[in-house]
């Protein structure tokens, strides 16, 4: 066959080729109806950068996030990859992750100056720094894992990350196939980022309200209520988290 | 001849007569089925070489040039250019005897220091073909290309496809194939253009090729001469012992490499792991087109010089030099190592256009940042990238991670069974997870005492997981330390606002064994911001409150 031909046949309409395939929008629901309706795809975007803007540590930002993490990297089918967890302010709690359905032994936790090393403080307007590490090695362990493929997720906590190393973050969660999510102080929200979807949280009383700032495809907006709390210290039932499916077609956003 | 003086060559099926295999040769095994070379060596001749260097493209344009030699009266023409050859003036001539000839002739002094430049970037572009490319001063390239023949669709392909770049450089040259170093050269240098890749064809094609090709001393081809010795074939009937006695060892050393009857190990042309090349501009210009036109050839040159090392670059140094003022320079850095001369062009092309240029530019250079090895990945189909996860990437990520953090900072968590909290998990070695379905997982099983004992149902893990957890809500981030809250009224505060405690308490006392016995109240509490914390009000001997955990 000469190429000529080949060129021809290549034209046909039902001739797809691999290099000019172009992948829809991956996501993955969130596990939270009313924040699932706003983004685009129905969920979080997978294979990129996700910016959570917090006023403070431990508003919430991680049980928005736990249904998700449940679902990636579990390995069903291909191999289960690790969640990594990138400079935390503190350590994650076994027995929490185990209550909120995550294998422990998933977990890959980096903090550059060891267990007993960091703990920072709470406060109340800007989670800084989270340890005394340097603020390059942060970056630079979130970028390796993004990049290596062994990782369905990177959580980052980092202040220190200009334009061109989001970039840069951004750029190795699109080769590596992972989702890096970046926790940042509130106050970084007025500046550019290359981040797919930025989520501001905003406390409000004892529900959790997103501010959609920025979200590719989608529309900036404000969700109320996206995940909302009777109260501090109710158990949840453990099957509520293990059937998203159930918590998505429950008429009340599942309760936290 | 005498039959008990071995021949140069007692192997020769060419006119030689077959005297008793006693030649400066000798035989092969005459078998039948044809010999393929192990090596086969690709001869690049650059003739005019020292002209080139100097001229560039003039050399083959209607200018009159000539390189001129020696010095004194002894000066004599190196190289010609091809209008100068038409009018007779040839290399070799004495220099008042071509002034003579044609008197508008551009002289130009011979600089062996930019041959030999010339000749180290040639070999960088040649590595496009095979890593084993060795320079022969003064004029050629001799390059081992036997295992790249199937890249590039056989011998004959190779040598015409680097003849035909070669040209593109407008450079003259006359490409050979031999299966030994030396022979190819003797090809070249006869300009026979014929492919020899077998042992086989070596002596017969070899043994005609005339004493020139041998590049000897004169007054060794001069003694040879007087005896009547033409060519190879003549010369290969000489006996050995002869032939060593009177023209010495090195002689027979050559012709013994030239036919593959001893190795000539060859040195590699030194490869610097950046690239670093500047070209000069026709003329004095400050057109951007013309700028972009020189940067597209030293991107052509980078390109092969990448190419070879299977390499990219992770950012380029431009260089504009002007005339009497500093030059104009510009980085292009990039995100991550690329080879692509069409990208890189791209990028460059951009950056051009919005670069204010203060002069004419006289030459650009182009330096490349250390080249980092290329990861090339093949094509996925749609869902497949996914599961395509490397086997040992966990392992690299691991070792790179406590390379420069250290072997503490990287760790995972597991659980065990215990009642007090800041006893209920352990740090853990990271498993390197392989295996696609979760019972197979040794680190989960390990720290998961199933309750149905022996037998663990195979069900989901998380379902498992959700099993074997305390019931209260435990906080997904756990201090290192309990953390003392101020008190007020007996009522905790944190950051300055009492703390909100909403859930009934869940009391944790056990211990009393080992010393470490607690007797707390736990309390999920909502904090200032809607952080919610973890506290405990001591029931023992200390008292007080603490922050203990995060919900996160």
């Amino acid at each position: 066959m000469t190429s000529a031909e080949l060129d021809e046949l290549l034209q046909h309409p039902s001739v797809w080729r691999a290099s000019s395939a172009q992948g829809a929008l991956k996501t993955l629901p969130t596990g939270f109806r009313r924040l699932d309706e706003r983004l685009p795809g129905g969920g979080w975007p997978l294979d990129t950068l996700i910016e959570l803007l917090l006023p403070a540590h431990g508003v919430g930002e991680l049980n928005l996030l736990v249904p998700a993490l449940r679902e990636l990297g579990k390995g069903d089918p291909g191999p289960r990859r690790w969640i990594a967890w990138i400079g935390p302010p503190h350590v994650p709690y076994a027995p929490a992750l185990a209550g909120a359905g995550l294998d422990p032994a998933r977990m890959l936790v980096v903090r550059p100056r060891g267990l007993r090393g960091g703990d920072s403080p709470l406060r109340g307007q800007s989670p800084s720094q989270p340890s005394s590490q340097s603020p390059d090695s942060a970056l630079w362990a979130m970028e390796q894992a993004l990049r290596s493929r062994a990782c369905a997720v990177a959580l980052g906590w980092t202040d220190a990350a200009d334009g061109n190393s989001l970039r840069r973050l951004k750029l190795a969660a699109e080769e590596g196939g992972s989702l890096g999510v970046l926790f940042r102080p509130q106050h970084r929200a007025g500046e550019p980022s290359p981040a797919a979807l930025r989520l501001l949280l905003e406390p409000r009383g004892r529900a959790l309200d997103v501010l959609i700032l920025k979200s590719r495809g989608g529309t900036p907006g404000r969700v109320e209520g996206v995940v909302g709390r009777t109260g501090p210290g109710r158990g949840r039932p453990a099957s509520e988290f293990l059937s998203p499916e159930r918590a998505e077609a429950s008429p009340t956003p599942p309760r936290f | 001849m005498s039959s008990s003086t071995p021949d140069l060559f007692d192997s020769l099926p060419v006119p030689v007569q077959p005297s008793a295999g006693l030649a400066l040769v000798p035989p092969g095994p005459q078998g039948t089925a044809r010999r393929l070379a192990r090596e086969l060596w690709l001869c690049l001749l650059l003739p005019r070489l020292s002209l080139e260097a100097l001229a560039g493209g003039g050399a083959g344009s209607d200018r009159e040039i000539c390189v001129v030699e020696g010095s004194g009266s002894q000066q004599r023409i190196a190289a010609v250019s091809e209008a100068a050859a038409r009018r007779g003036v040839t290399p070799g001539l004495g220099l008042n005897a071509a002034l003579a000839l044609r008197p508008e002739l551009e002289l130009l002094g011979r600089q062996p220091s930019a041959e030999a430049a010339m000749l180290q970037r040639l070999a960088h572009w040649a590595t496009q073909f095979t890593p084993l490319v060795s320079i022969e001063p003064p004029q050629a390239l001799l390059a081992e290309v036997r295992g790249s023949l199937g890249l590039f669709g056989g011998a004959e392909a190779l040598r015409r496809r680097a003849a035909r770049e070669l040209d593109g450089f407008r450079l003259c040259s006359i490409a050979t194939l031999a299966p030994t170093p030396r022979a190819a050269l003797w090809l070249a240098r006869a300009g026979l253009q014929v492919p020899m890749e077998s042992m086989d064809e070596l002596p017969a094609i070899a043994s005609r090729l005339p004493l020139a090709c041998l590049d000897w001393p004169q007054a060794a081809t001069r003694a040879l001469a007087t005896l009547g010795v033409q060519t190879i074939a003549d010369l290969v009937r000489l006996p050995r012992d002869g032939f060593a006695r009177r023209f010495g060892p090195a002689l027979l050393d050559e012709l013994d490499e030239g036919f593959g009857r001893r190795p000539q190990p060859r040195r590699r042309a030194v490869v610097p792991e950046r690239f670093d090349d500047s070209l000069e501009l026709p003329a004095e210009s400050g057109s951007s087109r013309l700028i972009e036109i020189a940067l597209e050839h030293l991107l052509e040159r980078l390109q092969a010089f990448l190419r070879a090392r299977a390499a990219g670059t992770r950012g380029l140094a431009i260089e504009l030099r002007h005339r009497g003022i500093p030059a104009t320079r510009f980085r292009l850095g990039l995100a991550r190592p690329s080879g692509d001369g069409h990208h890189l062009l791209a990028l460059l092309h951009e950056r051009l256009a919005h670069l204010p240029l203060p002069a004419p530019v006289l030459s650009l250079r182009m330096r490349s940042t250390v080249v980092t090895p290329l990861e090339l990945r093949a094509g996925f189909l749609p869902g497949e990238a996914e599961r395509e996860v490397d086997p040992e990437a966990a392992a690299r990520l691991l070792e790179r991670l406590r390379a420069r953090l250290g072997g503490d900072a990287v760790f995972s968590v597991c659980l065990v069974s215990e009642h007090r909290p800041e006893l209920a998990w352990r740090v853990a070695e990271p498993s390197l997870l392989r295996s696609g379905c979760a019972p197979a997982v040794p680190g989960a099983s390990r720290f998961l005492p199933s309750k149905a004992g022996g037998t663990r149902p195979r069900g989901d893990l998380a379902a498992r997981l959700v099993a074997e957890a305390p019931l209260a809500p435990r906080p997904l981030w756990m201090l290192a330390e309990p953390q003392c809250l101020q008190e007020c009224d007996g009522a905790p505060w944190h950051d300055g606002d009492p703390l909100d405690l909403a859930s009934s308490p869940e009391r944790i006392e056990t211990g009393w064994w080992d010393g470490r016995d607690v007797r707390r109240d736990y309390y999920a509490a909502g904090g200032r911001g809607g952080v919610r914390l973890w506290v405990y009000h001591d029931r023992g001997r200390d008292g007080g409150w603490w922050l203990h955990g995060v919900f996160g």
